[in-house]
């Protein structure tokens, strides 16, 4: 699976994303909110600060002496200033400002209301028919510190929420998914000729209808297969018995004849008779391996069909098999017919290309592996690597079809095993020797 | 030995009839599971060459039938098919040997004397009886060391003699092995290959029980 096509990946991803996204905006929403009101409530107290300090400020005032014009208020106690103020009359002449206080923060001329500069907030009032007013002015920093605040203390808890609500949704998403990735494995896990519907009733409502796809494709390839299988089975009955026909009637034909040149001529027809019912034999073979097919449903012991096999054998090469099996039974999901004609096609080329002095071993492992070894000259490796070409002899004056080890190499193939071809054999100077597991499928 | 075969490619039928007729043995050749029936109920056969895809029916069905009703005649199949799980299915179905198509004749020979043999008990092809030495395999036989040669009818009645020597064998029961021949089996014929295998196997070889058939004497035993 790619990441490009990971639903899990891009579910995860996207949907974090989006609620993170949402919460950003919920956050800066709540803080523009907050903002607001922390502004009314600044505002109030500016307001609330500037109507108790006027009374007294133009108390103050008009109780000075004549002259005296600008006075800083005293400080009680030293400390910074929040709100500063300046009292002044109505052409901007300073008449009293308290201890921090800057002008220059302030307009040239007083007003009332609220009003803001580039660094602070004012509030002016005025008293005395508009002749003395009071200024407060609030540092705009102060506001934006707090707002500033207020915002951090939003976000805070997102660094934390934002990890937890990937990883729950990672995990919600796998979870979701879970069947949807085992549908997925139990059709990769199968092997190449295993086409019985998958199981999908376990799947989200939302993939139910890839699963019935999946499994009507399936059924229509078994049919297909079916069909191909059955075509190869009936070409394979209907071309031996008109060459079993022709093959013993030529052999009752030459117990007839006198003639020794007919005689030979004859068993010159018989021969070539033969090689074509095994070519044609070899070619059904090759066919049917390549279709597929080498999987069954179920598991069958190989054992005794190793057996019958060799014992085949023994009639075209009394005594040059050795055959050794296993204590238990060796279980596979190998197809028996298929198991057949890989053994047979391996032991054949074993007999015909192997030396005639030395033995054929056969030899079953209780684990399913399975060995065909004989003597013989090395093969070079180059050549060796080219045996299970089709029509690919070693260089031999054995006749063969040349098509055995491919057969046996293309069911090995079909059924996901890999066959080991080895010149010199394991445990010897020469010979060759063919390995596969059969017990592991 | 009887042999039926059922065939119904003629010119198959025909090769396989002509070889086993040629080993000495009776052969009956129908080309329908009907009329193997027909046969089976008419005639005791000593062995059965069965095709499997026949015109009326498959050849399995057949041979469970039989086995089911406890016939125990010894069964070769003939089949073009060559899996191992239509094997497997034949030998469970009650075949005791089971031969691909395309088959050498010689290797058909021997596997109808080796399942034969296997059939009597005794698997082993050389057998001695009194002076004689017989190799049911090469269809030989030696008197006292010296070779015996016998025709194929020859060689089909004493076959019927060999496998129970010492008891009696009826008339019609040696007619039976000589039948599938086609030869008009005529009142004297058993008589004449009678009196002809006497000549070749020694006098005292085969005894005449009056009315009642002949018999393989065993001297030594």
């Amino acid at each position: 699976m790619t990441n490009k096509t990971s639903l899990q990946k891009s579910l995860g991803i996207g949907l974090t994303l989006g609620v993170t996204l949402l919460w950003l905006l919920g956050v800066t929403a709540s803080g523009l909110v907050a903002q607001h009101e922390m502004n009314e409530v600044f505002d109030s107290a500016l307001e609330e600060t500037a109507q108790r300090i006027l009374p007294l400020a133009v108390t103050d005032i008009l109780n000075r002496e004549n002259g005296a014009r600008n006075q800083r208020a005293p400080a009680l106690k030293d400390h910074d200033e929040y709100l500063t103020y300046l009292v002044r009359d109505r052409q901007g002449n300073l008449l009293l400002q308290s201890h921090d206080a800057d002008p220059r923060v302030f307009g040239p001329l007083p007003q009332e209301g609220f009003s803001n500069t580039s660094t602070h907030r004012i509030y002016g009032a005025s008293a005395v028919s508009e002749t003395i007013y009071l200024e407060v002015a609030e540092p705009l920093a102060h506001r934006r510190e707090a707002a500033l605040e207020a915002g951090l203390a939003l976000l805070m808890p997102l660094t934390f929420l934002i990890p937890v609500s990937l990883l729950g949704i990672w995990w919600i998403v796998r979870l979701s998914l879970r069947k949807v990735v085992d549908f997925q494995q139990s059709i990769e896990s199968r092997g190449a000729g295993d086409l019985s519907p998958v199981a999908g009733d376990q799947l989200p409502r939302e993939f139910e209808p890839i699963a019935l796809a999946v499994n009507r494709l399936l059924e229509r390839l078994h049919r297909a297969l079916e069909t191909e299988r059955s075509f190869t089975a009936n070409s394979a009955h209907e071309l031996r018995t008109p060459l079993a026909t022709a093959l013993a009637k030529i052999q009752r034909l030459k117990t007839r004849i006198q003639s020794d040149q007919l005689k030979a001529d004859i068993a010159d027809i018989e021969e070539s008779l033969r090689s074509l019912s095994v070519l044609s034999g070899k070619l059904l073979e090759l066919a049917k391996a390549e279709g597929g097919g080498a999987i069954s449903q179920s598991r069958h012991d190989l054992v005794p069909i190793l057996a019958m096999i060799v014992s085949d054998f023994e009639s075209q090469a009394p005594g040059r098999i050795t055959l050794t099996l296993p204590e238990s039974e060796v279980t596979s999901f190998l197809d028996p017919d298929a198991f057949a004609i890989l053994v047979r096609n391996l032991i054949e080329n074993a007999i015909k290309h192997g030396s005639r002095e030395q033995p054929v071993e056969v030899s079953m492992a209780a684990d399913g592996t399975l060995r065909v070894r004989n003597g013989g000259n090395l093969i070079p490796p180059d050549q060796l690597a080219l045996l299970r070409n089709r029509f690919a002899r070693s260089k031999t004056h054995a006749t063969g079809s040349g098509l055995g080890l491919a057969i046996a190499d293309a069911i090995a193939t079909g059924a996901g095993m890999t066959m080991h071809l080895r010149s010199p054999a394991t445990g010897r100077q020469d010979g060759f020797e063919a390995e596969l597991n059969v017990a592991c499928i | 030995m009887r042999v039926l075969l059922v065939e119904d490619t003629e010119g198959l039928g025909e090769a396989v009839r002509d070889q086993i007729a040629d080993d000495g043995h009776a052969v009956d050749w129908v080309q329908t599971l009907a009329f193997a029936e027909a046969s089976i109920q008419t005639t005791a056969y000593d062995l059965i060459l069965l095709d499997l895809i026949l015109p009326d029916g498959h050849g399995f069905g057949f041979l469970r039938k039989l086995r089911t009703a406890g016939y125990s005649t010894p069964v070769i199949i003939l089949t073009a098919r060559d899996q191992v799980s239509d094997r497997i299915e034949g030998l469970n179905a009650g075949a005791d040997d089971y031969l691909v198509k395309p088959f050498d004749l010689s290797e058909l020979s021997a596997r109808v004397a080796a399942v034969a043999r296997r059939y009597r008990g005794n698997p082993n092809p050389l057998i001695r009886v009194g002076d004689l030495e017989v190799d049911l395999g090469d269809h030989r036989i030696s008197r006292n060391g010296q070779p015996v040669e016998l025709t194929a009818r020859e060689w089909a009645l004493f076959e019927g003699f060999i496998h129970r020597p010492g008891m009696l064998l009826s008339r019609s029961q040696l007619e039976d092995r000589l039948y599938a021949f086609g030869a008009e089996i005529e009142s004297n014929t058993i008589e004449v290959y009678v009196s002809r295998l006497r000549k070749k196997l020694g006098r005292d070889a085969i005894a005449t029980v009056r009315g009642m058939g002949y018999r393989l004497e065993t001297h030594d035993q």
